[in-house]
């Protein structure tokens, strides 16, 4: 049975190729397909060995190692675990990691909650709706180097906007806290920036789970008496949940691994009071030259992100298939 | 269950009319479906009924009460949407018990569980009630979404098209057990349809909807044998009924000013003879009848015949007119 099904489909391929005029495979000097195929993705996959794969598989090599960049002809030397072992006692590293937390909850929180409250807002479609959903955008579209100068500015305590306004609202004087330098508000200034820049990526994001859902659900749940707050949720947060979540998980990781604003607004400081995990692994690399332990913190955060980003994938796909 | 009617209801959609100074009773317990073909102001009506949507003029009275203005959750009415409108993230159970968890009802939880549970019985439901409502075949879904609205004992149940998505098995069915719902609930019901069938089957009186006009109202049997025109005879009939010139057959006794004889199965005599006015052009075998095509010069018709009837394909009849419609030059009925 199944074997006169293969020879049906068989012959059906077989005419099929004789009825092409003129198949690709023979144009191209008698390559068959499957090597047609290679030959296109082969540059994807050796460009990605290159630059991708293979320095993991060096870094993964070097942490095991004393190597130092800064002395490349030194002798190498095999330590085993000793630079792991030293990464996860430095009591500096576990610092930095707990900043990093702090630093993610917080921006997770923020740009979720308005995120989502712009997205429930814009979705009203109210007259001229797209023409504020693009306004929105506009900070996810400037350069974060471009981002970061700008605030430094805003933050300015003499001349900065953003201390004028606060003075302007609660009265204190605006030279009187600065939001850069000092060690209560660095932390926050950071969260500030970043909440601003990527709060319009996680509306976007938002605003297509809302979409998603069709008005007749709504229209349902209308004769059927259920309030406008029932309504949100039992069928707006529950429909939006999988995008929420997809929003939290890009932002995530976006922020486990953040740098450049950090780098470009405090610099780690004042102390280290900002000295995200990518700072410290940039200083241990490029300022002391611990490649080797560098290298070593790297694998680990690595695989911290990465079995998260795992679990919570897992979860995600299961809110999914509800 | 209650009383509903609208009274010169109208509504535009921008340029496009939807629905045209229709007035309609739906009296207490009584089946009404409103046929007619897509565009026609089937959905609009019902929507209007609901409160989706606010009419530009007219009134609509629910029991009694003016409800110009009411939101729909006042309105006391249960809607089947066409779109199997289910809660996704929800069990069968929870998504029945959806309605009669508002807080305007106050009902307690044992009350709500033996409604549920009743009503799931009568959609034939129940043995999924813990399954979520996306796991369900198409007509599941259907029948929760039917479910649903009948948990409530509303003023009218508005039904959209609500077996159009299944199959025709499932449809058949469904269709019955409808029907068979409805009387055991005594419920008012207003159901819009494009399918004859089931406006002939399930209706107490079918309203005629076209371009957002109600062009008539009566019993499926008045409907099908009185249709007020060329249009409402066009809806009914399987095959469709055949239009003929006056004067192409003989057997008639035209009224004057009759300009289009509209003849169904029941309206022809067939007989075979030769020479004979007509001839078979084709015959299609559907197991328990033939659809005879019939040549009766420039003239094609289509009519039922008995599977037994010994007639092939360029056989010569003699085809005879019995007590068909008439229609004068602008499409009404004659009589």
């Amino acid at each position: 049975m199944i074997n006169s099904d293969t020879t049906i489909l068989e012959k059906s391929a077989k005419h099929a190729a004789t009825s092409t005029p003129v198949s690709l495979a023979r144009r191209i000097g008698g390559l068959s397909d499957r090597a047609i195929a290679w030959l296109f993705i082969t540059p994807t996959i050796a460009l990605l060995l290159a630059i991708n794969i293979f320095p993991l598989i060096w870094a993964i090599r070097l942490s095991f190692t004393n190597y130092r960049a800064n002395r490349p002809n030194a002798v190498l030397e095999n330590v085993g675990l000793q630079n792991y072992h030293r990464v996860l006692t430095d009591s500096d590293i576990w610092i930095a990691m707990q900043t990093t937390a702090h630093f993610v909850f917080w921006t997770i929180l923020l740009q979720t909650l308005i995120g989502f409250s712009l997205a429930y807002l814009i979705d009203r479609k109210f007259r001229g709706h797209a023409f504020w959903t693009t306004v929105i955008l506009i900070p996810m579209m400037l350069s974060p180097a471009v981002v970061g100068n700008f605030w430094r500015f805003l933050y300015q305590p003499q001349i900065g906007l953003f201390n004028y306004i606060v003075s302007y609202v609660t009265g204190v004087p605006p030279s009187s806290f600065e939001m850069l330098g000092s060690v209560s508000l660095a932390p926050w200034s950071i969260i500030i920036v970043d909440t601003w820049m990527w709060t319009p990526y996680v509306m976007l994001i938002c605003l297509a789970g809302l979409r998603s859902i069709p008005d007749y659900i709504y229209e349902a749940a209308e004769v059927d008496r259920a309030s406008a707050w029932r309504q949100f949720w039992s069928i707006t947060i529950p429909m939006a949940l999988p995008f929420i979540m997809l929003a939290v998980l890009f932002r995530g990781i976006e922020n486990f691994k953040m740098f450049d604003m950090v780098m470009l607004l405090t610099g780690g400081g004042p102390g280290s009071t900002t000295e995200v995990a990518s700072i410290t692994l940039k200083r241990e690399a490029f300022e002391s030259w611990r490649t080797g332990r560098a290298s070593a913190f790297a694998i680990i955060l690595f695989v911290a992100v990465f079995g998260l980003a795992n679990i919570y994938v897992k979860a995600l796909n299961k809110v999914k298939q509800r | 269950m209650a009383e509903v009617t609208l009274a010169g209801i109208s509504k535009t959609f921008g340029q496009t009319g939807a629905v045209d100074n229709v007035s309609l009773t739906i009296r207490d317990g009584e089946f009404v479906v409103l046929l007619g073909p897509t565009g026609a102001g089937k959905t609009t009506t019902l929507r209007l009924i609901a409160g989706l949507e606010a009419p530009d003029a007219g009134r609509i009275t629910i029991a009694g009460r003016d409800v110009a203005g009411a939101a729909p959750a006042t309105r006391d009415v249960a809607f089947v949407f066409q779109q199997y409108s289910l809660y996704p993230h929800l069990t069968v159970y929870e998504n029945l018990a959806f309605p009669l968890r508002s807080p305007a009802r106050r009902l307690h939880d044992a009350e709500i569980d033996a409604r549920v549970r009743e009503v799931a019985k009568m959609v034939r439901i129940d043995h999924k009630l813990q399954n979520r409502s996306t796991r369900l075949s198409g007509g599941e879904m259907q029948r929760v979404a039917i479910g649903r609205a009948l948990v409530r004992k509303p003023a009218i149940y508005l039904m959209d098209e609500p077996l159009s998505s299944l199959d025709a098995k499932l449809r058949a069915e469904l269709r019955l057990e409808l029907k068979r719902i409805q009387n055991e609930l005594g419920a008012t019901l207003l159901y819009v349809t494009h399918d004859q069938v089931e406006a002939m089957t399930m209706a107490d009186r079918i309203g005629i909807l076209a371009e957002g006009k109600l062009v008539q109202i009566g019993s499926p049997r008045e409907i099908y044998s009185n249709p007020a025109n060329l249009h409402v005879a066009a809806r009914l009939g399987q095959p469709h009924i055949n239009l003929l010139p006056q004067g192409l057959l003989p057997g008639c006794n035209a009224p004057a000013g009759t300009k289009t004889i509209g003849a169904r199965t029941e309206h022809l005599e067939i007989s075979a003879s030769t020479p004979g006015n007509a001839e078979i052009d084709w015959i299609e075998h559907l197991g328990d009848q033939n659809h005879l095509h019939i040549k009766v010069g420039e003239h094609k018709l289509v009519t039922l015949a008995d599977p037994y009837l010994a007639i092939q394909r360029g056989d010569r009849i003699d085809l005879k007119l019995r007590n068909p419609l008439y229609f004068d030059a602008g499409g009404q009925r004659l009589t």
